[in-house]
């Protein structure tokens, strides 16, 4: 291997990974800072710069945290499979810093003959195919911690990522559709100039069936049932302390990051945004932005929804989601086909009839799925 | 040379992937030692420059077909896997002659690739690419065109073009019995409806 091609390699990954790290950081701080203004509370304040009073609203906590987890003692429970015990916190890791090199982001410091693995052809698939590793990665966590609990987590949350990746693949399959190519720096590209996919009445039901969808791959709340504290303990790293959990804890939130930021590329235009004329590389910094919105939404809706049932999130993935990530393919075929005449007159009325098609859709569903419980009848008491 | 050592490792990954999948007592260490082998797989699919069918071959082997092993095992009765039973048995002469015979049949199949005059491309790679489509047609680089144009360099897009051009009936085949499938299993797992004991005449 020529030394050329390495220095490109580590040019194009190793910003990458240290970049998201970092964010990572900063986002448990945020995530825990957040939770604790929507449920009155202050939340970390005290860590800031060491040897002084200097709190700094707490910004040092994630470093506090980092040196905790690597000083604590790393426990396996005797009749653990050690070896997959050990593997399992590494193959969480590896496959959510992996998708992150097909994200588009236009650094600065590349150029032409870098490497840029969003330019594949197939870099989409590519993305579906390694995030599916993590469902691996969790139960071979809940199997080797032999402990019922474990395996209990492990169970649900393959059951929940197998369930839910149909509604979010087919919903991406739209703009696949729609751009004609699997390459996530074309997809971005097509979007430029505010034209993003989300603008549309297909583009916005895929963007929200995507969403949520992301949100049960990611095991985030309302969908973090393999981890409900209260029915079992945490799930599949409850036999998991010190740096493994650490590494659990990084992959959940750098796979967090990768989804939001697929999410940008399909339906908010990736990197696009106003100023880009004038200096190129603000890209990269509304494409964080982005992302940094969608994870709001996020840890908004955490501190908000109640978690389901299990029943309640198969059946919302089966009975709602997929029919209508079904049907919205079938919208996209039609508009595509108007699209193609050009015809602004044409546009608008396939506008209408999709939105009135999506919305029947939708609540047509919602009526089916509502299931034959009747209001409380009170019997004694008026 | 870069490529023949791709090659060999992960080559040596696959067989010993393989290996571990066939010998291991513990059925969740074979599952993982088989994700391990369509892993290896997947990266000679790569190094063929065939990567529309090594992303597929993850998404489906591994993603899939792994995760649907897993499950099956965790619904039978032996989650923990180890049990003291021989994993020997005396039929395996047959095995062996099966196994054979299906290498042999595979040899004899690709044998005709290799009496091909090389390709007109500029480096191998790019005739590994042909190879691996599958509307390959035994002859390399067109007549019209034997340089490779700007659109060999978009094999997904290839693909595509060709399962709605020439093979569109096949694909719809494929799909008609993929569906079959899903029926049917509905069905199976369902089992037969008994009867309602109301319903019954007495």
């Amino acid at each position: 291997m020529s030394l050329e091609l390495l220095i490109d390699i580590l040019i194009a990954t190793v910003p990458l990974m240290l970049i998201f790290a970092t964010l990572f950081a900063f986002t448990t701080w945020l995530e825990r800072k957040a939770l604790a203004r929507i449920q009155n509370r202050i939340g970390p304040n005290k860590v800031g710069i060491p040897c002084t009073r200097i709190g700094l609203f707490g910004l040092g906590q994630p470093a506090a945290d980092g040196i905790k987890m690597i000083f604590k003692e790393n426990i396996v429970p005797s009749g653990a499979d050690r070896l997959f015990h050990l593997l399992a916190p590494i193959l969480a890791l590896i496959p959510s810093m992996l998708v992150l090199c097909f994200l588009p982001l236009d650094f600065p410091w590349l150029n032409e003959n870098s490497v840029k693995a969003f330019l594949l052809d197939g870099a989409v698939i590519f993305f579906f195919a390694i995030t599916g590793l993590n469902t691996l990665a969790v139960f071979m966590a809940g199997w080797a911690s032999r402990n019922k609990y474990s395996l209990l987590g492990g169970m649900r949350a393959v059951a929940q990522m197998v369930s839910y990746e149909i509604p979010l693949v087919l919903s991406a399959v739209i703009v696949v559709m729609m751009v004609g190519s699997l390459n996530a720096g074309e997809i971005a590209g097509v979007q430029k100039g505010g034209n993003w996919f989300v603008f549309s009445p297909w583009g916005f039901a895929a963007f929200v069936i995507f969403f949520i969808a992301a949100l049960a791959e990611t095991n985030r709340s309302p969908f973090d049932l393999p981890e409900a504290e209260s029915e079992i303990i945490a799930g599949y790293f409850t036999e998991y302390s010190g740096f493994k959990f650490a590494l659990f804890f990084l992959a959940e939130y750098i796979a967090m990051f990768a989804i939001s930021g697929l999410t940008v590329t399909l339906f908010l235009g990736g990197g696009d945004g106003p100023g880009l004329a004038v200096l190129p590389w603000l890209s990269v910094i509304w494409f964080l932005a982005k992302i940094f919105a969608l994870i709001a939404v996020m840890i908004w809706l955490r501190g908000t929804l109640p978690r389901l049932r299990v029943d309640q999130l198969m059946g919302f993935a089966w009975k709602f989601m997929l029919p209508l990530s079904i049907l919205n393919i079938f919208v996209a075929g039609f508009a595509w086909h108007a699209e193609q005449l050009d015809n602004k007159f044409i546009m608008v009325i396939t506008w209408l009839i999709s939105l009135a098609v999506l919305y029947g859709a939708a609540s047509g569903l919602n009526q089916l799925n509502r299931g034959k419980v009747r209001p409380r009848e009170y019997k004694y008491a008026e | 040379m870069n490529e023949v050592i791709a090659f060999w490792i992960l080559s040596a990954v696959a067989v010993l992937g393989a290996l571990v999948a066939v010998r291991k007592r513990n059925l969740i260490h074979g599952v993982f030692a088989l994700l391990v082998f369509f892993a290896g797989l997947s990266g000679l699919f790569l190094l063929l420059l065939a990567e529309f069918i090594a992303a597929v071959q993850v998404l489906v082997y591994i993603g899939a077909v792994g995760v649907l092993l897993l499950f099956a095992i965790m619904l039978t009765e032996r989650v923990a896997g180890d049990d003291g039973r021989r994993m020997t048995s005396r039929g395996w002469p047959w095995g062996l002659v099966a196994a054979a015979a299906v290498f042999v049949l595979l040899l004899l199949s690709l044998w005709p690739v290799q009496q091909l005059s090389m390709p007109k491309a500029k480096d191998p790679s790019e005739f590994l690419t042909q190879i691996s489509d599958p509307g390959y047609d035994g002859k390399f680089g067109t007549e019209e065109n034997p340089e490779f144009g700007e659109d060999d360099r978009k094999p997904v897009e290839q693909l595509g073009r060709k399962l709605m051009n020439p093979y569109v009936v096949t694909l719809e085949v494929l799909a008609l019995l993929l569906t079959a499938a899903l029926i049917g299993a509905v069905t199976a797992a369902q089992g037969v409806r008994m009867p309602k004991e109301d319903d019954s005449p007495e």
